[in-house]
């Protein structure tokens, strides 16, 4: 690459990097926000370093958690009583005599996993329903936000656990529709985004279009599709998530959209395509997108809390809500001391992971808050 | 527009959610297949023969399109009858209305709690910005938010009940329900605490309130940051606008500046917020009810989406998603008589 090139990107990151140093020199004067980074750095740590943590035994699902069959065979009484702290098991045993510090471990993972996915998938279907309905406007705005309004009008976890419920173990994914039902609202979009004027053109794309999705239909393409409890926890997560950021991002874009610059590129002749993604998102999204990946904090808790209620990860899978379930018979028996580490442990992972989160989400609110900042 | 007009407007709009979202309901029991729909109409084990699940399955109709199952099922639910629940062996809308006394209760105590602390504290993290007692109050509310509320209780019940044996969970110790099951005991409003006054009995009051108090700390401590949050950053707001800048001129008190001019203004918000948090209240104390075994609405309907009972979910829902689509509507007149600006737009 010739210098000049090089010299003209580095121009373009300017703005880019002296945000960036902004926001790393406000996070560095406020402690919390340290602690915050800090909390969420050990996690990540701990994550990558599990296989070394905490090595799964050669050939076995490193995700369930190992029991210890030599204390299963003691009396009938204390078989499965959870044990306090030993040298073969730092944390302790749980009910059952699953292996908790095995458990705390592999389960960073699976928080990690949780978080990210649902947040991923949350955003990206929020952040094209917001951008189309809000940029296109007119009765596909009309129709995603009431449909927002009627799924916002639950309570989400609720709604959450009969999705959890109801969502089959097995099922055949019909593709053909899928693609259909995609490319239908694709032309739909088209249609509506030229104000309705019929041209040649138009019935041209409206002819492949439907021709596809004959096609489709004539070899009908069907995946069978087999899910465990947790990946039903991440899609009812989803699909209980989207319509807040939808309505967010589209609130947003409204925002933005009949600013100045975007007139120009308009008169310019840029394509839709080019104007939302070079002049609409990076105006209007960035901290939006920012705040909600700092929301993995509360969709982990949410995840933890189905586990909890046993609608989550299925038995002896590594996974922090699950723990403190299955060890939740043995409260109030035999004092307070005896049992205590099999739910303070796991409790403790959960509350200081998702403290990082929401320390930073803290910090990064007052950084992105235009009224607040800069003075 | 005026504030009836307004009112009418918000009432029509509110039709076409119900229906959405009776619609949506209904459209995730599809989910499941025929044979599994049909035992939610099975009364008896007896009807579990292959002949009597076909008979079901044609008397209700469940091979029929999506939307005339809906509509028949709809025209049921507006005579009353939203099933039958297999878990609670009795009609759904029963159900509801034994188990909202319950719920409804707990809500009536840590609401104004949570609402009025929590207002208190925001206005005096925003007038203190940036001092000790503001850094207290965000750390406070941040931890409070990232408690797992299970976590929480189980911790509470642990060292409340089991180590000290203070209060205890469920709603009343057995004597004390026993005595309230009893003829001798009144039930006017169904709240023990309330009942135990208007009968006389305070010690019947004292100990549904010994048992309400670990379910109340949890909900506070969880849902008091949010009011925090709200009231502080719009009383911060509030502050900065010139006609607080006037009122000190004008040479009033801090005292008179903050409570009269300001903390006015920046309650707007923190009414919606109230109204919301109330409404997910009412309908979703599921955590907290399950782990304090308390007989509510919440460790029902957790109950019955682990046993499969589609009717009790469904009729949960339906009664949630109207409660919450109701509170909306109230905080939304609230607003617009709050706020005249919004009737206006």
């Amino acid at each position: 690459m010739d210098s000049g090139r090089w010299d003209e990107i580095k121009k373009s990151l300017q703005p880019t990097i002296k945000e960036w140093k902004f926001i790393l020199s406000r996070i560095k004067k406020s402690p919390l926000s340290l602690v915050g980074v800090a909390l969420i750095i050990f996690y990540i740590l701990i994550a990558i370093l599990a296989p070394v943590l905490a090595p799964p035994k050669p050939g076995a699902d490193p995700f369930m958690v190992p029991r210890d069959w030599l204390l299963l065979k003691r009396p009938i009484l204390e078989r499965t009583a959870p044990i306090p702290p030993t040298t073969n098991h730092i944390f302790g045993t749980t009910e059952g005599q699953y292996d908790l510090y095995y458990g705390c471990i592999w389960g960073t993972i699976t928080a990690f996993r949780t978080g990210v996915y649902v947040t991923f998938f949350v955003l990206l279907v929020g952040l094209v329903l917001g951008v189309v309905a809000a940029y296109y406007g007119g009765i596909i705005d009309e129709i995603l936000m009431r449909f927002t309004d009627i799924i916002i009008a639950f309570p989400g976890l609720i709604l959450a656990m009969a999705l959890v419920v109801a969502i089959p173990n097995v099922f055949n994914l019909n593709l053909s529709l899928l693609i259909s039902i995609v490319l239908a609202f694709l032309a739909a979009l088209i249609f509506l985004s030229r104000r309705l004027k019929i041209t040649t053109k138009i019935i041209s794309e409206a002819i492949l279009i439907i021709a596809i999705c004959v096609l489709l239909f004539v070899y009908k393409i069907e995946w069978m599709m087999t899910i465990n409890n947790l990946d039903k926890v991440l899609i009812a997560l989803i699909l209980v998530g989207w319509p807040g950021y939808t309505r967010v991002i589209r609130g947003e874009v409204l925002r933005v959209k009949n600013e100045d610059y975007v007139e120009a590129a308009r008169a310019i002749g840029c394509s839709d395509f080019r104007i939302i993604t070079r002049h609409i998102l990076p105006n209007s999204v960035y901290p939006i997108i920012i705040m909600a990946s700092l929301d993995i904090g509360s969709i982990v808790l949410s995840a933890a809390a189905l586990s909890f209620l046993g609608l989550g990860a299925p038995e002896g899978y590594a996974d922090w809500g699950w723990l403190i379930n299955i060890s939740r018979g043995w409260i109030g028996q035999a004092g307070l001391f005896t049992y205590l580490h099999a739910f303070l442990i796991p409790g403790m992972f959960i509350f200081t992971f998702v403290l990082g989160w929401n320390l930073l989400g803290d910090a990064f609110r007052d950084i992105l808050d235009p009224t607040l900042r800069r003075r | 527009m005026g504030l009836g007009t307004y009112i009418v407007r918000r009432i029509l709009l509110i039709i076409p959610i119900i229906i959405g979202v009776t619609a949506l309901v209904f459209a995730i029991t599809m989910l499941f297949n025929v044979y599994q729909r049909a035992t939610l109409y099975v009364r008896d084990p007896k009807q579990l023969t292959p002949q009597n699940i076909q008979g079901i399955i044609d008397k209700y109709g469940l091979n029929d399109p999506f939307y005339v199952q809906y509509f028949r099922w709809m025209g049921q639910v507006l005579q009353g009858n939203l099933g039958w629940s297999v878990t609670a062996s009795r009609p759904v809308l029963d159900c509801i209305l034994d188990k909202f006394p319950v719920t409804f209760e707990i809500v009536l105590y840590s609401a104004p709690i949570i609402i009025f602390l929590g207002i208190y504290l925001g206005v005096k993290s925003a007038v203190h910005r940036d001092t000790i007692i503001d850094h207290i109050t965000r750390s406070v509310s941040i931890i409070g938010t990232s408690l797992p509320s299970f976590w929480l209780a189980i911790l509470l019940i642990s060292f409340f009940y089991v180590q000290l044996g203070w209060f205890m969970p469920t709603r009343l110790s057995s004597e004390v329900q026993h005595f309230v099951e009893s003829p001798n005991f009144i039930r006017y409003t169904r709240l023990n605490t309330i009942d135990g006054i208007l009968n006389g009995q305070l010690w019947v009051t004292a100990d549904a309130f010994r048992h309400l108090i670990m379910p109340i700390i949890v909900l506070v401590i969880i849902q008091i940051a949010l009011i925090i949050r709200v009231t502080r950053s719009s009383m911060l707001e509030a502050l900065n606008k010139p006609y607080i800048i006037l009122a000190k001129a004008k040479g009033l008190s801090d005292k008179e500046v903050i409570n009269k001019h300001a903390r006015r203004n920046a309650l707007i918000p923190t009414v919606t917020l109230s109204g919301l948090l109330v409404a997910s209240m009412l309908t979703g104390l599921v955590i907290t009810e399950t782990v304090f075994n308390m007989p509510g609405l919440g460790s029902w309907a957790a109950r019955s989406a682990q046993t499969l009972d589609i009717a009790a979910v469904l009729g949960f829902t339906m009664f949630s998603a109207v409660v919450f689509v109701l509170s909306n509507l109230i905080v939304d007149i609230l607003y617009a008589y709050l706020d005249p600006r919004i009737r206006l737009a």
